[in-house]
C-alpha cells in the first residue's frame, strides 16, 4: 500500500544478552494508513513494545540494535536517521504516551513548563502563546479548571490526571501518529474508561493515527481498527477487528480470546487455557513458535515455519489456519 | 449451628485506621481509615470475591484478618478461634490454618532458596513431620499444582511468572490450611496463563476444601472464582452478594458503574457506559456522608448527611446486602 502513514517491513530487533544474541522481534511488518488506529497485542515478550520502540528510535543501543527491515513513515526511512533528525521526526511527527506517566513526566517542574517547552521548541511558539494552547489541550483532555492545574506538579495529580496529561502532551504538537504504550494499563477500570474515551475523541478530532501496544483484547475491540497478534517476536495475525473476534483464523489467537476472563451470563466449570508457556527466545523451536502449545500442531509445524499470508484483508502465519469465514471487509 | 453451616470465617465489625504524621513533632494530625467497620463470612470451602480499585482498602483487609497489620478494631474468629483475641505466641499457631498468596510471586519467593527448600520451610519453622514425610510432602504438593520433581533444585528465576506463582501456591499449601487470602494472586499474569492458574486455584477449593479471600481489581476473574462477592469503596463494604446476583442484578451505582467501565472483548456489543466523573477522593479527607456521592450518578441531598449502612435488601430474596439510600 502505497498510501499508508507508516509501513513496517521484515524489521528485525536483536540485543546482546548474557546468554547470547537474541531476536527481539524478527521479521515484523505491518502498515498503518493515516488516521487509522491499530492494536498491537499480545504477552509479554512478544515484541510489541520493542516494534513500537523502534518505531520512536528508541531501543537502546547497546545491547539492542535493528539488525534489518525498514521503517517508512510518509514514505521516509526512518531506520536510517541520525539521533539529532529522529529527535524532530519525534518532536513533530510521532508523539508516545507511555503506561506510567510518572516516570514520563519530570517531577521537579509544572506541568505548565514541561507543556510549554515541548510547543516552544517544536512549534516555534512564544511561551505565551504555548501556555494558551497547553490550557486549551488540558480542557481538551477533561483536566478540571486547566488554568489553576497547569501550574501544578506531577505528584499533585492523581494517576488518571497525569494520565490524560500525557495526552494533552503528546497531541499538542498535531502529531500524525500517536504510539500508546499500554496508557490505561496501571489505571483503575473506571478511569481507564474515562482515559481511553479522551483518547478515541481526541484521535478522532485531530485525526491522528495511533498504535495501541496492549495486552488487553477488550481495549482493543473497544477502540481499533485493525489489530496486529504477535507471538514470540512475530506477526501471527493482523486483521479488521470485527474479524478478528468473530471468526480468528490463527489458534494462538483463537485460544487467546478464549481465555480472557470475562462476565459471563452462565459460569463456565473451567476457564479455556492455552496450555504451556511462550518459548524462550534464545531456544526456539525449528517450526513454527505456537506448535508446542497448539492443538493442531503437526509434523510440518514442527518442520516449517508458517509465512504471514494475507487474504482479503486478513494475513495469518499459520499451516492449519481457521476457515477464512467470509468476513465482509 | 452445627460445623457443616457454621461459617468457616466471621469478620466482625474490622477497621484498620493507620495514624497520619505530621508537623515538627511527628504528631499524629490525622487518621487514615483504609478499612472501616466491616463485616462479612466466609462459608467453609468457599471463595468470597473482593473487589474495588486501588487504594479502596481491599488489600489492607486482607492483611488485617490475618493479622499481618494489626487491626484498630472488630473481631476476626476463624474456625472458632478468635484471630484478633489471641497473643502474638499463639498467632503463630494459628498462622497454620491461614495463609497468603501475594501478587509477585518473585518477590515472595527468596531467590537464594531452591523450590525443594523453600517449600520445606514452613514444615521446619513448624516442626511438623520427619525429613522423610517433609519432602514425600512437597512431592505430593508440586504434583498438586502440576509440577514435577524436576523442579525441586531449581531457583525462582529459572521459572516463568505463572510457574512461580505455582510455587507461590504450593509454599501456601503446604501446612495444609483452611484459608487462604488470594491477593491479586493472577494480575501480573498473562491472560494465557492466568487462566491456568485461576483452573488451579478453584481446584484446590473443590478438592481440598479450603476457603479463600480473593482480592483483585478485576470482575471478570472475581466472578469465574467466586461465590460470594464483595464491591469495596473507600475502606467500606458497599455491596455483598452471591456472585451471580451481583452480575446479574448489581444495585449498588458503584458497583454498576464497576461493571459497565471493563472493556469487552466484542467489536460488536458496545454498551452505554456509566462514566464516573472525578477521581475517588483521598482517604484522608472522606466526603461525609456516603463516600460514593461525590462520584454517584443517583446522588441525592440526604447522602452527604448519612452514610448509608449495609442493609438487606427489602424483597429479600437474595441475601443481597447493599449500602446506598436508593433501596
Amino acid at each position: 500500500m502505497s498510501s499508508a502513514l507508516l509501513s513496517i517491513r521484515d524489521l528485525v530487533v536483536e540485543f546482546s544478552t548474557e546468554r547470547g544474541r537474541v531476536r527481539a522481534i524478527d521479521g515484523v511488518s505491518f502498515d498503518l494508513a493515516p488516521g487509522e488506529t491499530l492494536g498491537l497485542v499480545g504477552e509479554s515478550g512478544c515484541g510489541k513494545t520493542v516494534t513500537a520502540l523502534a518505531v520512536l528510535g528508541l531501543i537502546p543501543s547497546p545491547p539492542g540494535r535493528i539488525l534489518s527491515g525498514s521503517i517508512r513513515l510518509e514514505g521516509r526511512e526512518l531506520t536510517r536517521l541520525g539521533e539529532r533528525e529522529y529527535r524532530h521526526v519525534r518532536g513533530k511527527l510521532i508523539s508516545m504516551i507511555f503506561q506510567e506517566p510518572m516516570t514520563a513526566l519530570n517531577p521537579v517542574l509544572t506541568i505548565a513548563t514541561q507543556m510549554t517547552d515541548v510547543l516552544v521548541r517544536h512549534q516555534g511558539m512564544s511561551r505565551r502563546r504555548a501556555r494558551d494552547r497547553a490550557v486549551e489541550m488540558l480542557a481538551l483532555v477533561g483536566i478540571p479548571s486547566p488554568e489553576k492545574r497547569i501550574d501544578d506538579y506531577p505528584h499533585q495529580m492523581s494517576g488518571g490526571m497525569r494520565q490524560r496529561v500525557m495526552i494533552a502532551m503528546a497531541l499538542s504538537c498535531n502529531p500524525k501518529l500517536l504510539l500508546a504504550d499500554e496508557p490505561t494499563t496501571a489505571l483503575d477500570v473506571t478511569t481507564q474508561a474515562q482515559v481511553l474515551e479522551e483518547m478515541v475523541r481526541l484521535q478522532e478530532r485531530f485525526g491522528t493515527a495511533v498504535i495501541l501496544v496492549t495486552h488487553d483484547l477488550g481495549v482493543v475491540a473497544e477502540t481499533c481498527r485493525r489489530a496486529v497478534v504477535m507471538y514470540a517476536g512475530r506477526v501471527v495475525e493482523e486483521a479488521p477487528v470485527e474479524c478478528l473476534f468473530e471468526q480468528p483464523r490463527h489458534p494462538y489467537t483463537e485460544g487467546l480470546l478464549a481465555s480472557i476472563p470475562r462476565i459471563r451470563e452462565e459460569k463456565l466449570p473451567e476457564l479455556p487455557t492455552i496450555p504451556g508457556s511462550v518459548p524462550d527466545l534464545l531456544h526456539l523451536p525449528p517450526g513454527c513458535r505456537f506448535a508446542d502449545r497448539c492443538p493442531r500442531a503437526d509434523e510440518l509445524c514442527r518442520r516449517r515455519e508458517p509465512k504471514l499470508e494475507l487474504r482479503c484483508d486478513i494475513a495469518v502465519a499459520c499451516h492449519h489456519p481457521n476457515r477464512y469465514a467470509g468476513c465482509r471487509e | 449451628m452445627n460445623r457443616e453451616t457454621a461459617p468457616l470465617l466471621r469478620v466482625e465489625g474490622l477497621s484498620k485506621h493507620f495514624p497520619v504524621r505530621g508537623g515538627f513533632f511527628r504528631r499524629v494530625t490525622g487518621w487514615l481509615k483504609a478499612v472501616d467497620d466491616v463485616s462479612f463470612q466466609i462459608a467453609h470451602g468457599q471463595t468470597f470475591g473482593l473487589v474495588g480499585e486501588s487504594g479502596c482498602g481491599k488489600s489492607t483487609l486482607g492483611r488485617a484478618i490475618l493479622r499481618l497489620h494489626e487491626p484498630t478494631a472488630g473481631r476476626v474468629i476463624l474456625d472458632g478461634t478468635e484471630i484478633t483475641a489471641l497473643p502474638r505466641r499463639a498467632l503463630t499457631a494459628a498462622r497454620r490454618r491461614m495463609q497468603i498468596i501475594f501478587q509477585d510471586p518473585y518477590a515472595s519467593l527468596s531467590p537464594r532458596r531452591t523450590v525443594l527448600q523453600t517449600l520445606l520451610e514452613p514444615m521446619e519453622v513448624h516442626r511438623i513431620g520427619t525429613p522423610r514425610t517433609r519432602r514425600e510432602k512437597v512431592l505430593e504438593l508440586l504434583h498438586i499444582v502440576g509440577m514435577g520433581p524436576e523442579v525441586l533444585h531449581r531457583y525462582p528465576h529459572e521459572f516463568s511468572g505463572g510457574q512461580r506463582q505455582r510455587i507461590g501456591i504450593a509454599r501456601a499449601l503446604t501446612l495444609d490450611p483452611r484459608f487462604i487470602v488470594a491477593d491479586e494472586a493472577v494480575s501480573a499474569l498473562d491472560v494465557s496463563v492466568q487462566s491456568q492458574v485461576l483452573n488451579l486455584i478453584a481446584r484446590l477449593q473443590r478438592e481440598l476444601g479450603i476457603s479463600f479471600l480473593f482480592i483483585s481489581h478485576d470482575l471478570a476473574v472475581v466472578q469465574h472464582i467466586s461465590h460470594q462477592v464483595g464491591v469495596m469503596y473507600l475502606g467500606r463494604l458497599v455491596e455483598i452478594a452471591p456472585a451471580e446476583d451481583l452480575y446479574r442484578d448489581p444495585l449498588h451505582p458503584y458497583t454498576r458503574a464497576l461493571l459497565s467501565a471493563i472493556p469487552v472483548p466484542d467489536p460488536k456489543r458496545r454498551r452505554k457506559r456509566i462514566v464516573l466523573q472525578g477521581d475517588v477522593p483521598s482517604p484522608l479527607a472522606p466526603p461525609s456522608g456516603c463516600p460514593f456521592r461525590t462520584r454517584c450518578p443517583e446522588a441525592m441531598p440526604l447522602c452527604a448527611e448519612r452514610a448509608p449502612r449495609l442493609t438487606q435488601r427489602h424483597d429479600g430474596r437474595a441475601p443481597h446486602r447493599v449500602a446506598c439510600h436508593l433501596y
